[in-house]
């Protein structure tokens, strides 16, 4: 077996206790569904012994509910992936977010794995999610006990991916997180919730917790889907995910949001659409956005699967995703 | 329920239920738990270890180091170039080099961590080019000349003459990266010594007797004092048939501390461990007379071996003596060789050493069939070489099912319908055979012993027990002796115990490798129950257990009879003519449909059809597990397995999410006609399924890809970014032809 | 000695106390601390199902859903009931999905079984008459190297009563008539 270090496992009955025990306890990482941080504690990848594990929060973070007032959807960051997808206000209402989960990993681990763990999945990279020999063979890297990247030469800044798969379809949906540490309460968009840096790829203090997704109520209206590029039909994470959402009037493109991951450590909102608004939802228009993701989307060798292969196939997956939203 | 009914298996309770035992259910009091410490760097020699600080770690008791078991080994006698654990160098990133047991496994983990080895880095080579270009840069003292593990050049007639006479000559080079087993259970052994000097160990292999032998030599212990039992194995393919590091540490530190200890392999350990099919750059010419007929074949082979022979030196000539049959051709020549580079040692993986170059063939013969505007379907049928012939290179054909093979997957496919175009753009269907091996005549280490020995023992109550030296794998040798046992003397095959794989208990049987175990287990097995039959037959009875009775008054001691394989003199006359000789083959036909999307280069093989000639089927469902799972294993390597590695021979994701299997999501339909040709020396008419099957499906494949799109992919795995660049330069050369033909 | 905490588990129906360090997973708890060896360590890090238990809330009906052992802490299975492949059988004998797997040829080697097994009943337990499609969903996170899982997709439409355990597919096994294409051997000999 792969040894685990001693550890010291935090059972906090509350957010509150469980973001002061986050406070008390500089470096400990969070345990939700356990599907990344166990298998990542394994590798050596962490240099912690304190755990906080929020199991215990299951009451409070489990939810799916509609907001008094606009009627946005809010949903608990111990939701596991697996009853966001099989739930039937998701797949109504958000149905991209639905297949979404519904594509993360394999069946055992989307019962186990959170949506707030999901929100905040580590980064991946082929030189980083091995073992401690393994990595000290290679040579260590940015991300942890050593200063090189084996991705870009001469690299200061990490650059391994943003493997989730919720992140885009929650970006492209116009999403926002709640926060909870010692100092408050916060409301965050999505899309400044990721940060370009590997190593760290959110704005999460070390004691603060996600505790809560809320998706305007307008996106039940938009017309959305979700594409998940890997090698195999199960189990990996992506090569390259995407997700698109439009507001359609008739025919024409009221608005448009695109995001793509899998490529650097940050989910990518394409930029500059505004454009496109008054435009009809054709063919052209798909194509249109394939150009851009393609000119703004540059995949590494963070994931071993060829990058310019994925590159070239980015602008088919999101006209082909961007057909299948239109209908 | 006896020969050619679907017995259900006899070991299938135990695995149902959860109760039954692999090497790490096995436990012992006061076991420790060892680790192994391995090389970070793929050539380097040792100058010093450190264990000062491990042995002072709490919990740890005990260390080893290479110096403590010097002696080398090897499942193959003439290259025996292994240690337990590196004395003076390591050859590859994860060579095992020093051993610490300790209390658990977590102090274990730590106190190697506290291991200093002072390394000298050495120049190192990685691949079988500069392997060949560097013989100053010496992996492996074993080697006589530079880096060459085997050499191996034969010639059948006059080659060159016979190419350039030829109609149509396909001459391509063709590239197998290499992949490995991945059995689902690891590694594992665990080793006792008992106060009277016994040793016992307990182990995941397919060679509990090569085990045995190996560990008696390298610890020093008479043989006679060495017992290799074989609990239940999750798996192997060849990957658990060499004799491995965990085996000897586990074995010299019961010894060294007098308490049982157990090794368990990590999963990355298993992928160090390796022995899988070895890369091969294929330089394949074939040539067609006139009315599509072979008449000559070329092969030139280079072959990554990694850091330690294993099976190289069979390899080398499997790679061009297994290519000599479902087809005649009179002019053959193959140059083979295997290098040895500074990566985890390559080994027998399902197929051995002629997955590749059957790859290779079968894609060439379809393009020099089309040179010629013949059917693929049709120029394997003409070339068909017949049944008790021989082959050129002297291997006796007996039982041939192949044509019928074909046949099968033709009319199931509807070849004539779908084949050619006739799908539409993106949809193809293609078509490969090949021949297999029932064991061969060579048995590994020379020796006029019997390769295989069954005892059968039966008891008063109509109870047999059967000893068996066999390895069940899973391939459900065990399943068969109970059927064997009911035919010959109709007893109840559920009430038959099958003791096997115990040393001390079983008679030698060489292992589950080479696909022998039906063929000569089957052979040995049957002998011995036909001995008692004839006895319980001359003492009858109204019962079964009567009978045992009787028969054992008459005999006036227990009954119990042997029965063994006597390996027959086979092959040409030539060196290395043994090595591929067979007393019998197998044949497979696969059509593979598949659909490709030109878009994006991804490709999905929807169906695959597979015909075996087994000879007989003994157990029609044991065979479909067989020809199933094999086909699988085919799909798998074209769809995505490969072992990668960096330029410092570190293997790139040594591990399950990595490297990648398919899923039930990822596995084509499958559909497995048996053919039943009736050999006349096999066990009731039967010959092998367990590798046979997985040969044709790399080939159909990549011969459906070119039915579906016109593109000869030559490289494994067929990655969808190959697929897009061949599609884009087929595109190219369409367009450069419109050019030329507006012009 | 390591420092470890007294848990109590709830597997197959029966309450264990034991103590064991935090870090100890769940699939080492059962295989090293209670005996319970049918759940199999693959690869110990979540990517292949071969240690598959099944979990539910403790008093909550049924056997509940497929997991993966080796990624989870025993400590934190205290609020579940667990299911190994040991709790499968009853007093009738073999579960129907252990007694299919059984009969069908769905075990080869069998390392991966338990963890399959387990999946299946799930998906059983919650959907009766599965289709093919939704069959190989549910089995997705157990690896098979053995069987390409022809005969496990059987066994499940077997246990499930969509197949009668009789109805296997006919051999199709025909004999090869002495060769009557015209072959032309190297070099004949007699049989």
């Amino acid at each position: 077996m792969m040894t685990l270090p001693d550890l010291n496992v935090l059972r906090p009955a509350s957010v509150a206790e469980a973001v002061e025990a986050l406070r008390a306890h500089p470096g400990a990482r969070v345990l939700a569904g356990g599907t990344d941080i166990v298998p990542n504690l394994k590798y050596g990848m962490y240099d912690t012994q304190h755990l906080v594990a929020l199991r215990g929060l299951s009451g409070e973070l489990r939810f799916v509910r509609e907001s008094a007032g606009p009627g946005d959807l809010l949903l608990g960051a111990m939701c596991t992936v697996d009853e966001l997808a099989r739930s039937e206000v998701v797949k109504a209402r958000l149905p991209a977010l639905a297949d979404a989960c519904g594509q993360i990993a394999g069946p055992q681990l989307r019962r186990m794995g959170t949506l707030g763990g999901n929100l905040c999945l580590d980064t991946r990279c082929v030189y980083i999610n091995q073992t401690h020999f393994w990595r000290n063979a290679l040579g260590y890297c940015l991300k942890k006990d050593g200063t090189v990247c084996h991705v870009v030469a001469g690299g200061k800044r990490c650059v391994a991916a943003a493997s989730n798969d919720t992140a885009p379809v929650l970006l492209a949906l116009g999403a926002s997180v709640k926060t909870v540490s010692p100092r408050g309460s916060r409301e965050l968009p999505l899309r400044e919730f990721y940060v370009s840096d590997g190593v760290h790829n959110t704005v999460l203090a070390p004691d603060e917790l996600l505790t809560e997704v809320r998706v305007p109520a307008a996106a039940a209206s938009r017309r959305q889907a979700f594409a998940k590029l890997r090698t195999r039909a199960a189990i990996d994470f992506p090569a390259l995910n995407l997700a698109v959402a439009l507001d359609l009037d008739g025919k024409v493109v009221r608005s448009v949001s695109l995001a793509v991951s899998a490529l650097a450590a940050r989910p990518a909102l394409i930029k500059g659409l505004e454009d496109l608004h008054g435009r009809t939802a054709d063919a052209l228009f798909a194509n249109e956005l394939g150009r851009r993701a393609h000119k703004q989307c540059k995949p590494l060798t963070n994931i071993g699967i060829d990058p310019e292969w994925r590159r070239e196939l980015l602008p088919v997956l999101v006209r082909r995703t961007v057909l299948r939203a239109i209908g | 329920m006896s020969i050619g009914e679907r017995f259900p298996k006899s070991d299938g309770v135990v695995k149902a239920d959860g109760s039954g035992l692999y090497a790490d259910d096995i436990a012992f009091p006061r076991m420790l738990h060892a680790k192994i410490l391995r090389s970070p760097h793929a050539h380097a020699r040792i100058r010093s270890i450190d264990l000062s600080a491990a042995e002072a770690y709490p919990g740890v008791v005990a260390t080893l180091v290479g110096s403590e078991l010097p002696a080398k080994y090897g499942v193959i006698p003439w290259t025996q170039d292994e240690t337990a654990l590196a004395v003076e160098k390591v050859r590859h990133v994860g060579d095992a080099v020093a051993c610490v047991a300790a209390l658990d496994e977590q102090a274990a983990d730590e106190a190697l961590r506290l291991i200093r080895v002072d390394y000298e880095v050495l120049p190192s080579v990685l691949t079988p080019e500069d392997a060949l270009a560097h013989p100053e840069i010496k992996v492996n003292e074993k080697a006589k000349v530079g880096n060459i593990t085997k050499h191996v050049h034969l010639q059948f007639g006059e080659v060159d003459e016979a190419v350039a006479g030829a109609a149509a000559v396909a001459r391509e080079t063709y590239h197998y990266a290499g992949s490995t087993h991945v059995p689902i259970e690891p590694h594992c052994a665990v080793a006792r010594m008992d106060a009277d000097g016994n040793l016992t160990v307990w182990s995941s292999t397919q060679i509990p007797h090569y085990v045995q032998r190996e560990l008696s030599r390298v610890l020093g212990l008479p043989q006679s004092r060495v017992r290799v039992i074989q609990p239940l194995l999750g798996g192997a393919f060849g990957g658990k048939s060499d004799p491995f590091a965990l085996e000897f540490c586990v074995a010299k530190l019961a010894i060294k501390t007098g308490r049982p200890v157990k090794i368990l392999y990590t999963r990355e350990e298993v992928f160090y461990a390796h022995r899988g099919r070895h890369p091969m750059k294929m330089d394949v010419t074939l040539a067609l007379d006139r009315d599509g007929r072979i008449a000559a074949v070329d092969n030139r082979i280079l072959i990554d071996g990694g850091a330690y022979a294993s099976f190289g030196l069979v390899t080398a000539y499997y790679a061009g003596q297994l290519l000599t049959g479902p087809y005649r051709f009179g002019t053959y020549r193959f140059d083979s060789y295997r290098m040895y580079t500074n990566k985890p040692p390559c080994g027998p993986k399902r197929g051995h050493g002629s997955v590749q170059p059957r790859f290779a063939f079968e894609v060439a013969l379809d393009e020099a069939a089309a040179m010629l505007g013949i059917d693929p379907m049709e120029v394997r049928r003409r070339n068909f070489i017949g049944e008790f012939v021989e082959t050129v290179n002297g291997q006796k054909i007996t039982s041939n099912g192949f044509l019928k093979c074909l046949e099968l997957v033709e009319e199931a496919s509807g070849w004539k319908e779908r084949h050619g175009g006739k799908l539409g753009r993106g949809r193809g269907l293609g078509v490969a055979g090949s021949m297999y091996i029932s064991g061969t005549a060579y048995p590994v280490y020379p020796n006029e012993m019997p390769q295989s020995g069954v005892l059968v023992k039966l008891d008063r109550s109509g109870r047999v027990a059967i000893f068996s030296g066999a390895s069940d794998i899973g391939q459900g040798v065990n399943t068969l002796l109970c059927q064997i046992a009911a035919e010959e003397m109709h007893c109840d095959p559920r009430e038959v115990t099958v003791v096997a794989a115990d040393t001390d208990l079983t008679p030698v049987d060489l292992g589950a490798y080479s696909s022998r175990v039906t063929y000569m287990v089957g052979l040995a097995a049957r002998e011995a129950c036909q001995k008692l039959a004839a006895k319980l037959q001359a003492a009858g009875g109204a019962t079964f257990a009567e009978a045992c009775q009787r028969a054992e008054a008459a005999e006036g001691a227990p009954l119990a009879a042997t029965g063994g394989y006597r390996t027959q003199k086979l092959g040409g006359d030539y060196r290395g003519g043994t090595i591929g000789a067979s007393p019998a083959y197998s044949f497979t036909a696969h059509v593979a449909e598949v659909s490709v999307d030109e878009e994006t280069g991804i490709w999905k093989v929807e169906k695959i059809w597979a015909a075996h000639d087994c000879g007989k089927a003994l157990n029609p469902t044991l065979v479909e597990g067989q020809i199933e799972g094999s086909v699988y294993m085919g799909a798998a390597e074209a769809q995505m397995e490969e072992m990668v590695y960096d330029e410092k021979g570190l293997l790139f994701g040594p591990s399950l999410l990595d490297y990648r299997i398919p899923t039930s999501l990822d596995t084509p339909e499958l559909d497995s006609f048996i053919v039943e040709s009736i050999d006349p020396g096999g066990p009731y008419g039967a010959k092998e399924a367990g590798e046979g099957p997985l040969h044709p499906a790399i080939p159909a494949i990549a011969n459906a890809i070119h039915d579906a799109c016109g593109i000869r992919i030559r490289e494994l795995p067929f990655y969808p970014h190959r697929i897009l660049k061949l599609l884009r330069e087929r595109d190219a050369r369409g367009a450069r032809g419109k050019e030329r033909a507006a012009s | 000695m390591r420092l470890s905490a007294l848990i109590r588990l709830n597997v197959n129906g029966e309450d264990h106390a034991l103590a064991v360090p935090a870090q100890r997973t769940l699939l080492e708890a059962l295989r090293y601390e209670l005996g319970l060896i049918g759940s199999k360590q693959g690869c110990d890090k979540g990517d292949c199902g071969a240690c598959t238990v099944l979990a539910r809330p403790r008093g909550a009906a049924g056997r509940g859903e497929a997991i993966l052992s080796c990624i989870t802490l025993a400590h934190d299975a205290q609020e579940l009931a667990i299911t190994t492949i040991e709790g499968l059988a009853g007093p009738q004998g073999l579960d129907p999905v252990q007694r299919a797997f059984a009969d069908c040829g769905a075990l080869q080697c069998g390392f991966c079984q338990p963890g399959m097994m387990l999946s299946a009943r799930a998906l059983l337990d919650q959907n009766p008459k599965p289709t093919l499609p939704q069959i190989k969903e549910a089995l997705s996170g157990n690896l098979c190297r053995c069987t390409g899982y022809t005969k496990i997709y059987e066994a499940v439409q077997v246990a499930a009563g969509l197949r009668s355990p009789a109805q296997r597919a006919p051999v199709r096994s025909e004999r090869a008539e002495a060769s009557d294409s015209v072959a032309q051997p190297v070099k004949e000999f007699a049989p």
